[in-house]
């Protein structure tokens, strides 16, 4: 029973796309992966329209001030189980924007991020690579999976007294 | 005291051809759905879950059901929770009234015309009308904008659709002299009324909000349609009812127009080869639907309406009198169809 979850999860995880400040070159990368060269339906992966439908949010972009709220919002709008992705060196670790002064910084200071992929912008091969990375890590039992995660604590209210400053 | 009948009856209703097959036969025709959408696309479509990704709409079930279930605030509980189920099981109930193995799921061990009884065509049209206002209920209770303007969507284009598809569903009932769907089903009438073919399989479209028709949930404009805040096991059944729309809609027409499960049978095996038949029709149906739908873009709601009423219903109209008039002087009096 419970290997029939994780096998109908790891098949079919809809993905739905955040953009919190990029500059549209990881969104751009995004589109290209639902077309017919990379075609993402492969794997059972389908863009969802809305956040109640989604499991695997791919933020791209540095989280700005005006962003944060919105992208814990649309988090929290998510049914559980849900896994974010962050995609792109901005949404990694906020980049040549870090501690600019409307720049929180990644993605992960705003919403726990399970999955990081690199590059500016990644090609869409390394993002399939990056999803089909943690699909696999998902597929195998939680004591045998290589690398616990580590959780960085939401900061959303540090976010929001920053914000009011 | 439960007799062998009543097993029989009950196995019928739950396993085969009532539910589980039913099930599995919309999630099958959802993936050749998908696949011919992809082809179109110049994609593969689903290819990891199962061999060609044929498990890959069971996956999106079962992962569905399993998923947190959340109801927003402002959402009307008691419509909210129910109307994704009493569509889902109106829809099923409504399959069970069509031959799919050579007699419809209440009536087993009879040839195929005596598997309905007088008027059952109605009926079942009737089941996919009140589905239709249940899942603009669905949409209507949801508290979302998006889901609000596609429920009332939903509402207009039935307005426009729902006339000409039951003055067309009637043109075979008309060459046969019946409204039983056993009767119906024992002539392929798609000989005598290709005309009424045509315009049933543009009006079934609609029906199911199918390619250039597809005005109630149009991604680009509504987000998800009414099923925008559904989550969980409400809106796997939402999809679930899609699907069986879709199958029931094909049943109807491949009932009504293809000669529902009747074929050549051999070994004896009728019931076998009946379902055969009737689910290859089926996916030939499914496929011509679905050809319609990646071919042709979508129309605007204004453009729906006004299609079906000025164009559609005196279609319809001139089809039901043509028919009426060939009934009358040449089909009956030569014993044609009969």
């Amino acid at each position: 029973m419970v290997n029939t979850k994780t096998w109908a999860r790891v098949k079919s995880p809809w993905v739905l796309h955040f953009n919190s400040g990029a500059c549209n070159g990881c969104d751009i990368e995004i589109l290209a992966l639902l077309t017919p060269k990379y075609d993402i339906e492969r794997f059972g992966i389908k863009l969802e329209p809305s956040p109640r439908h989604a499991d695997v949010l791919l933020a791209t972009g540095c989280v700005t001030h005006q962003c944060a709220d919105r992208l814990k919002r649309v988090y929290d709008q998510m049914p559980q189980p849900k896994f974010v992705v962050a995609i792109g060196a901005c949404a990694c670790s906020g980049s040549v924007f870090e501690g600019n002064y409307n720049v929180v910084g990644g993605v992960d200071k705003v919403v726990p991020v399970s999955a990081y992929i690199p590059g500016c912008p990644p090609r869409p091969e390394a993002i399939i690579d990056g999803v089909i990375k943690l699909l696999s890590v998902l597929s195998t039992p939680k004591k045998e999976r290589p690398v616990q995660a580590h959780r960085v604590e939401p900061a959303i209210a540090e976010v929001k007294q920053n914000g009011k400053q | 005291m439960i007799t062998m009948i009543d097993l029989l009856l009950i196995f019928r209703i739950l396993v085969f051809p009532g539910f589980t097959f039913i099930l599995f036969l919309s999630l099958f025709c959802e993936w050749i759905d998908r696949k011919i959408e992809a082809r179109f696309q110049n994609r593969v479509g689903p290819m990891v879950a199962g061999p060609g990704g044929i498990l890959q709409p069971l996956a999106d079930f079962i992962k569905l059901l399993t998923k947190e279930d959340i109801e927003p605030r402002d959402a009307k509980k008691l419509v909210f929770r129910f109307a994704p189920l009493a569509a889902f099981s109106i829809m099923v109930f409504a399959m069970c009234f069509l031959p799919i193995d050579g007699a419809s799921i209440l009536s087993y061990g009879s040839a195929i015309a005596q598997s309905g009884f007088n008027g059952d065509l109605i009926i079942v049209l009737v089941f996919a009308t009140i589905a239709n206002f249940l899942l603009f209920l669905a949409g209507w209770a949801s508290a979302n904008p998006y889901g609000t303007i596609s429920s009332a969507r939903v509402l207009t284009q039935f307005l426009g659709y729902d006339i000409p598809l039951y003055l067309i569903a009637l043109t075979p009932a008309f060459i046969a002299g019946s409204l039983s769907i056993g009767i119906i089903a024992s002539f392929p009438y798609i000989i005598l009324a290709p005309w009424a073919f045509v315009l049933f399989m543009i009006t079934m479209q609609a029906e199911l909000e199918k390619g250039p028709f597809d005005v109630p949930h149009s991604e680009s404009e509504l987000v998800g349609g009414l099923e925008t805040e559904y989550t969980g096991a409400k809106l796997a059944f939402l999809h679930l009812t899609r699907n069986v729309q879709v199958i029931f809609g094909s049943a109807l027409v491949v009932t009504l127009f293809l000669g529902g499960p009747s074929g050549p049978v051999f070994f004896g095996l009728d019931w076998l080869f009946y379902t055969l038949w009737f689910v290859l029709k089926l996916v030939i149906v499914v496929a011509i639907s679905s050809y319609i739908a990646n071919v042709f873009a979508r129309l605007r709601i204004d453009q729906v309406l006004t299609g079906n009423w000025k164009i559609l219903l005196p279609a319809a109209l001139l089809s039901l009198m043509l028919t009426i008039a060939l009934v009358t002087w040449v089909y009956h009096p030569f014993g044609i169809g009969v």
